[in-house]
């Protein structure tokens, strides 16, 4: 019988990361997290503290952001245009999703 | 060692430059992109593509590749000599390379930044699981096939109870291994529920269509209706209208706090296809007394602008 696994971290804002543990899960080096930061692409919850942590919310567009910009070999502001569009689609899904439930 | 064809992958002459490799490497990825593409060589052909420009667009590598010269695809050749002194491997594991990884490694040492043995995080695993709206209010336990660099493996996975459509979830160090002391990779899991039959799932409320007669709605009823758990009575308040959603408080899905959405049953009033004689006399005779006109009503309630 295999082992059962169970420390599942839920990826919404109500988790935090730091800035080390976004660059490892996103595979993106801080240099360019601190980048996408200065775009206004990313956000960290508090701008003012000296260490920047931020909601495990944002790793899943990142990681896909990311993935799309290996793949294709972009530069990375593309990164910081597709989040944008992530974000949309996202919002856009889930409110199609409510209405959906509401009025079928 | 087996001869790769760099050039024809892309598609591009050999002396073609680097805005000429990018552009057909580009065209190409777009084009069997396992996003895009549903092509069951969809995924291998755009590897082979992805390998052939990790090559061609780094000027150190691409010159180590021209240095083989022109050969047959997946012709059986011997590497240049200095190759083998540059590459810190064995003899043995030299042979039975990949050009690819061959290619990489050179790049590594070269490059001076990512040298082979320093650590490097195993590979993420990521995919969708689809379960149904009683496992995500419940919990359920899932078998996940992983494909990695040790070959295949299974790995039971508990769901925690609350997840909802769209969540994503984390497995920390249940990935690839890492190698030279570098961490494991993780497990992403997206979340999507299955359709079910009779709920509809917003969140955690979860939403069902009430069919009732026109006397029920009109006069009110006590209904049994289905939820997650079993079915309860629910009181239809006399004069349901059809669309008027009836809430049964914390019936909906569990969530990640232990707290419940809530049920809505949606009121859709419907009819007998035929009547029987009797029934024809008594809405004929409704139909004579009633002064109700859903028009008029609707009319008022909604004006046009």
């Amino acid at each position: 019988m295999s082992e059962l696994h169970l420390e599942w971290q839920w990826l919404d804002a109500g988790e935090a990361l730091d800035l080390n543990e976004l660059s490892r899960a996103c595979e993106m080096s801080a240099a360019e997290l601190n980048e996408l930061i200065e775009y206004g692409a990313l956000s960290p919850l508090d701008p003012n503290q000296p260490e920047l942590v931020f909601a495990a919310q944002c790793i899943a567009p990142l990681r896909t952001a990311g993935k799309l910009r290996r793949d294709y070999d972009l530069d990375l502001f593309t990164v910081v245009l597709m989040l944008d569009y992530l974000h949309r689609i996202e919002t856009l899904e889930e409110q199609l999703r409510s209405v959906r439930a509401r009025d079928s | 060692m087996k001869y790769k064809d760099y050039y024809a992958a892309l598609d591009v002459p050999r002396d073609a430059d680097l805005e000429q490799i990018k552009k057909a490497y580009r065209k190409l990825a777009r084009q069997h992109h396992p996003d895009v593409s549903k092509a069951p060589d969809a995924e291998a052909r755009f590897k082979d593509a992805a390998e052939a420009y990790a090559t061609l667009k780094n000027p150190e590598k691409r010159a180590a590749y021209d240095e083989l010269g022109r050969q047959p695809a997946g012709a059986e050749f011997s590497p240049p000599p200095q190759w083998r002194n540059e590459h810190d491997a064995g003899a043995e594991s030299f042979e039975n390379m990949d050009l690819a990884d061959l290619l990489a490694a050179m790049g590594r040492q070269h490059g001076g930044a990512q040298h082979s043995s320093m650590p490097m995080h195993g590979r993420d695993f990521e995919d969708t699981v689809h379960i149904s709206l009683a496992d995500a209010h419940r919990g359920t336990t899932l078998s996940l096939n992983l494909r990695d660099g040790e070959g295949e493996r299974t790995l039971e996975v508990s769901i925690p109870p609350g997840v909802m459509s769209g969540q994503k979830l984390r497995l920390r160090g249940k990935g690839d291994k890492g190698r030279n002391g570098g961490a494991d990779g993780d497990i992403y899991l997206h979340i999507a529920l299955k359709p079910d039959p009779v709920f509809r799932a917003d969140r955690h409320d979860l939403y069902f269509d009430l069919a009732l007669t026109p006397w029920e709605a009109s006069l009110g009823a006590e209904i049994e209706v289905p939820t997650l758990d079993a079915p309860v009575m629910l009181t239809v308040p006399a004069g349901s209208r059809s669309g008027r959603k009836l809430r049964l408080r914390g019936r909906g899905l569990a969530n990640s706090r232990g707290d419940r959405g809530d049920l809505y049953a949606t009121v859709r009033i419907d009819v007998a296809a035929t009547l029987s004689a009797r029934e024809r006399e008594l809405y004929q005779e409704l139909a004579g007394i009633s002064t109700f006109n859903p028009r008029l009503a609707s009319a008022k309630e909604k004006p046009h602008e």
